[in-house]
């Protein structure tokens, strides 16, 4: 049995092939303007890399914004579902998923693979990757370096706005009245964790809870995430790909 | 799968029309000199108004393009009925924007001191028409309360024998209590059918005509509900089960059918709404036995809606509910800034967690501009639940 996931993300579009449920071959490419091509794109990398024909794939599913204009696929499933079958599968005992991704976050519940129950950001970029962008360009730091910045202050600034415009704003007047980059950056890095921190608080995410997204790649925001919830996350070695794992295994099933 | 369709109702084909042909009626009405109320609220008794020979309008509204035009006036972030229902009254056509024609026919206005935005909207419809405001208790469970909106429906009585000239006897009350019980037993009827599995009607089907309860006539209404009854209650029995869904929370009004059909073009199918378009309008009969005053008293001040403090009663009412058309899921509906059903959530979602119902919560307004991410919840919770 061979099938693909497809995860039709706001900032990257990520492909997985699932070979017999246990082989994972995965592409993860830029979204760009054009979803259907970069859906497209993604596909052909893991045809290629499996070196498999098109016509011997069984299934394919998508998932993400974008999942609705993938014409090729077979069905799709939301994001929510596909994250918790995806993570189950390469962590068992998974009871909570929190997902920051480029355009919202969210927060899923788990039992044995299953969602019961979820709550998302609402609907604006207060708590995703959109801020963690915006608020690092205000503080001229590439959002590779911001991590490492973070984890490097003693005394993170206060950053209190929930609007990513205004805090942007508030970014800049910490510049202004001489706070340390360092601690400008671990003050973004503490809001948004605060803010995802309260929706799993309201769903009652105790324990072998998995962060997933390409915002788990950040060391310093799985750090503060940790701080505020008082518990240890579980980072999976490619986070961003349990969205269209998760679909691929719901066409296997 | 045409099994998977709903059935035309031939019922609502004509409901297209009772908008132009009800608009005719009341324009003649008002040429002979009868009197037209606008009301907002299931608070204000229609038996007191029709007993005085006026006829009534609903005036929520439930249209996005009206929102900017009170928005030169209201602030933006209060609720979009709020904003809608203003904009559509104070409408003067400068915009560009039409506003459906009844919103300037009403010879006054009968609000009620229900939610802060409502309230301080009233005072400044007051600059444009006539508006009478009934002061509600918000602590209804209490005699004195009750006292209380008994002494506010009795001056609105008065207020209504002066505008329309006519003495409200208690005969005509007792005529107009039996009439409007009619309609309630009517609409029981018709959620009965839907308590079928699967239901033979679609939430949306029903929407349409409760959006219109309090804009036609009685006897029109009635007419069209008794024709829907007979055409639903005839559907053969179908087969595939749907996931069952209540709506709960704040009304839908005319122009807003946004949710309503996204749940139902997502697999769902909503078999009971306990909002103002919904339950919570028909639930309860006025006693025909009582005094007429005080039966309509005791009945209107048990309406469950988030201006009331304790609302328990509306909890209680959510699990029967749940139970009787035994649902699968809840979705919580909310208008965004509409505060008392914001924060009652808290309360509902923990008395469904205890009686083990999944609940998904929708903060929403008028505008297109979250379909996508109501869209994404709502396919995720139909997963979750099927």
């Amino acid at each position: 049995m061979i099938s693909v996931g497809i995860d039709a993300g706001s900032a990257t579009t990520k492909a997985v092939l699932v070979k017999d449920d246990s082989s994972i071959i995965q592409s993860i490419r830029s979204t760009e303007f054009d979803f259907v091509s970069a859906a497209e794109k993604a596909y052909e990398d893991v045809l290629e890399i499996a070196g498999i024909d098109r016509k011997e794939v069984d299934h394919v599913y998508s998932t993400g914004y974008g999942r609705n204009s993938i014409k090729f696929a077979d069905g799709s499933i939301s994001e929510i579902t596909a994250h918790a079958k995806g993570v189950h599968h390469l962590y068992p005992d998974v009871e909570g998923i929190i997902d920051i991704g480029g355009q919202d976050s969210k927060v899923i519940s788990v039992n044995k693979g299953k969602v019961t129950d979820f709550l998302m950001n609402d609907k604006c970029a207060a708590g995703t990757g959109k801020f963690v962008e915006y608020t690092a360009r205000a503080l001229e730091v590439p959002i590779e370096e911001l991590a490492k910045m973070a984890l490097a202050s003693k005394s993170p600034a206060g950053i209190s706005s929930m609007c990513t415009v205004f805090a942007e704003s508030e970014v800049i007047s910490l510049r202004a009245k001489g706070y340390s980059k360092e601690d400008i950056a671990a003050g973004i890095i503490e809001s948004i964790a605060r803010r995802v921190a309260v929706m799993a608080r309201q769903i009652g995410l105790k324990r072998n809870v998995a962060f997933v997204g390409g915002v788990a790649k950040n060391a310093a925001i799985k750090a503060a995430l940790e701080k505020e919830l008082g518990i240890s996350l579980y980072v999976l070695p490619e986070p961003q790909i349990t969205g269209a794992l998760g679909a691929a295994l719901h066409g296997s099933n | 799968m045409p099994e998977e369709n709903m059935q035309c109702f031939k019922t609502l084909e004509y409901l297209k029309n009772s908008y132009g042909e009800r608009i005719h009626q009341i324009s003649d009405e008002r040429k002979s000199g009868k009197k037209l109320v606008g009301t907002f609220c299931l608070f204000v008794p229609d038996e007191i108004i029709f007993a005085a020979g006026a006829d009534r309008v609903i005036l929520c509204g439930g249209k996005n393009d009206t929102v900017s035009i009170a928005e030169q006036y209201l602030p933006r972030n209060i609720c979009p009925l709020v904003k809608s229902s203003f904009g559509s009254i104070v409408n003067d056509g400068c915009s560009g924007i039409k506003s459906c024609s009844h919103f300037s026919m009403v010879d006054m206005i009968v609000a009620e001191n229900t939610c802060d935005s409502k309230k301080k909207m009233y005072e400044l419809l007051g600059d444009y028409v006539p508006t009478y405001v009934i002061d509600l208790p918000q602590r209804p469970d209490t005699p004195e309360a009750l006292k209380y909106f008994l002494s506010e429906l009795e001056k609105f009585r008065d207020a209504m024998e002066q505008l329309t000239g006519n003495k409200v006897t208690t005969e005509g009350l007792r005529q107009e209590i039996r009439s409007s019980n009619e309609t309630r037993q009517l609409l029981h009827r018709l959620y009965e059918l839907r308590k079928r599995d699967p239901s033979p009607i679609s939430g949306a089907d029903v929407l349409k005509i409760l959006q219109k309860q309090y804009f036609l006539s009685p006897d029109k209404l009635k007419e069209y509900l008794q024709m829907l009854i007979n055409e639903v209650g005839s559907v053969e029995p179908g087969q595939v089960h749907k996931p069952r869904i209540m709506i709960s929370g704040c009304p839908m009004p005319g122009g807003n059918t946004k949710v309503t059909e996204m749940i139902e073009s997502k697999g769902g199918v909503i078999v009971t709404e306990e909002s103002c378009t919904g339950t919570r309008s028909f639930w309860d009969l006025v006693d025909e036995n009582k005094e007429p005053m005080t039966a309509l008293a005791e009945r209107y001040i048990k309406i469950p809606c988030s201006c009331m403090s304790p609302n328990d009663r509306r909890i209680d009412n959510i699990l029967e509910l749940a139970r009787e058309f035994r649902i699968d899921g809840v979705i919580y509906y909310t208008l965004q800034f509409c505060h008392g059903y914001n924060i009652e959530k808290q309360k509902v979602q923990k008395a469904l967690k205890e009686a083990g119902i999944p609940m998904l919560s929708i903060e929403t307004d008028y505008s297109d501009s979250d379909v996508e991410q109501i869209g994404l919840r709502i396919d995720a919770f139909m997963e979750m639940i099927s």
